[in-house]
């Protein structure tokens, strides 16, 4: 059970964690996905300039035997990709927060009060699995 | 929902903190601690798997060679005494409803290890067709535990563990004992390493899975053993071979014996009829997965991944697919459609990675 959940994060059901600075929200996976998919081997994302909905998929992470699907915490468009992860996505394994993939320019700031506190994601990480 | 069988091992497996996922029936570890670590203990050190799900039939009696050569596709009795056999085991029209591996352990005494998910399936066929032969069918699958103990030091491991263990060749039998259980020890194993498959008792290889761990052999779930038989190319039922394909559609042509005086399948055999073949793709850039549609150089669908993943050992997405026979492209240019994204894929004809078995 992942007991890494940095306070100062919001979190999705989907696993994934978003650091909200103003209009700007950076985008990764938690410790917890990072764990349950083992050997990360490829990552796809989307382009800078494409236009996400909150809750809809916009890319993938792929481990060796998995494919999963990245949700988007917000609505809005992608300002920057974390381009060092492209040859190395097992550095996500190693430090899941350290290693964003994202960073969106919310469109709708209503989505932010719909993410996950620390408290709640961990408490949702204790029951669901 | 329907209830999962455990193997004996199944306490050992979380205790070592496996992942236990649900598997032809079973609950089974898909992996420890990584993938990739598992995969690279096989291939440069030892690793183990637990794989007592698979089944294990016996045929004893005067007849029992004959018997189990009428079955299957690969030469039985032309074989040596003490050889084990890899084959299909087709219907009349050269369908496959299992492959096996039949182990000749001594002159009337014939062991047949089968795919978990297809025990009940083969059991009943076999059964079917036990007429005219003077031997004993027994489906002892409940009563075996077995082990695979797999990577180059393998034998270094194993061998003082036993009453004796000779430098088998690859693909043999033989019968031993470990302490004062009896055991059956093949050199057979589907990761193309070196290594050996041990049948026993649930208690003595319970004993000797726990022998294993205090000599630091790794051990190994599902996960890396799907890639280890991918990267060398074995077929797995349920992915290239199924109850549609025939053996040619598997690129299993090699074990039809069409010399063998009789056996089931032989006549619609005969004509080595293809639907499909079966092709190996390497891709630079993505990962192909099972039920991906391939592509030829004008993007039209001619097939389909059956089996794909990250090859650990040469970091490129790998796969098998298999290819409508009028559609394999004379070009030979090949994609693979991920996520509606077309990817080139490179023919190759030898299987992605050497194992070092014997």
């Amino acid at each position: 059970m992942s007991t890494n959940i940095p306070g100062n994060l919001k979190y999705t059901k989907e696993h994934e964690w978003a650091l909200v600075e103003g209009d700007t929200v950076t985008v990764g996976i938690t410790d917890f996905a990072q764990s349950a998919l083992g050997d990360i081997v490829f990552l796809e994302v989307p382009e800078v300039g494409s236009e996400l909905k909150n809750g809809s998929t916009f890319g993938v992470v792929e481990s060796i035997k998995s494919v999963s699907d990245l949700y988007a915490p917000v609505s809005g468009e992608v300002i920057a990709r974390n381009t060092d992860l492209e040859g190395s996505p097992e550095r996500i394994n190693q430090d899941a927060y350290g290693s964003w993939l994202i960073k969106v320019k919310v469109k709708d700031k209503n989505d932010l009060a719909n993410l996950l506190t620390a408290e709640q994601y961990q408490e949702f990480c204790n029951t669901s699995h | 929902m329907e209830s999962l069988q455990k193997t004996y091992l199944y306490d050992e497996h979380v205790k070592l903190g496996g992942k236990i996922v649900p598997f032809a029936g079973w609950d089974m570890p898909v992996q420890y601690t990584s993938v990739k670590d598992e995969v690279l203990a096989v291939r440069n050190n030892v690793g183990v798997f637990d794989v007592s799900h698979m089944g294990e039939f016996f045929v004893e009696g005067k007849d029992a060679e004959a018997f189990v050569d009428s079955l299957v596709t690969n030469d039985i009795q032309g074989a040596e005494m003490g050889k084990a056999i890899y084959s299909p085991l087709c219907r009349e029209d050269g369908t496959v409803i299992d492959d096996l591996i039949v182990y000749k352990l001594t002159t009337g005494h014939v062991m047949i290890c089968v795919n978990a998910s297809n025990i009940d399936k083969d059991f009943n066929w076999i059964k079917s067709k036990h007429t005219g032969f003077k031997c004993n069918l027994t489906n002892k699958s409940s009563e075996y535990s077995l082990l695979a103990l797999q990577g180059p030091k393998s034998f270094e491991i194993l061998r003082p563990l036993l009453r004796e263990l000779p430098d088998l060749e690859y693909y043999s039998v033989f019968q031993t004992e470990f302490g004062t259980h009896q055991v059956i020890i093949a050199r057979t194993g589907y990761t193309g390493e070196d290594g050996f498959e041990i049948f026993g008792s649930h208690e003595a290889i319970k004993a000797l899975w726990q022998k294993f761990m205090t000599l630091k052999v790794v051990p190994c779930g599902l996960a890396a053993r799907d890639v280890l038989r991918l990267e060398v190319c074995y077929p797995l039922y349920g992915h290239e071979l199924n109850d549609e394909v025939n053996p040619y559609d598997a690129g299993l042509g090699w074990t039809v014996k069409g010399a063998k005086t009789n056996f089931i399948g032989k006549e619609a055999l005969a004509s080595k009829k293809a639907r499909y073949k079966l092709v190996k793709l390497v891709l630079e850039r993505g990962i192909p997965r099972e039920g991906y549609p391939v592509l030829n150089g004008k993007n039209e669908a001619i097939g389909v991944v059956t089996s794909g993943t990250m090859s650990v050992v040469t970091n490129k997405g790998i796969a098998f697919a298999r290819i409508e026979i009028d559609k394999v492209p004379a070009d030979e240019v090949f994609n693979v459609d991920i996520r509606q994204k077309s990817y080139p894929a490179q023919l190759v004809k030898k299987p992605f990675v050497t194992g070092g078995h014997k």
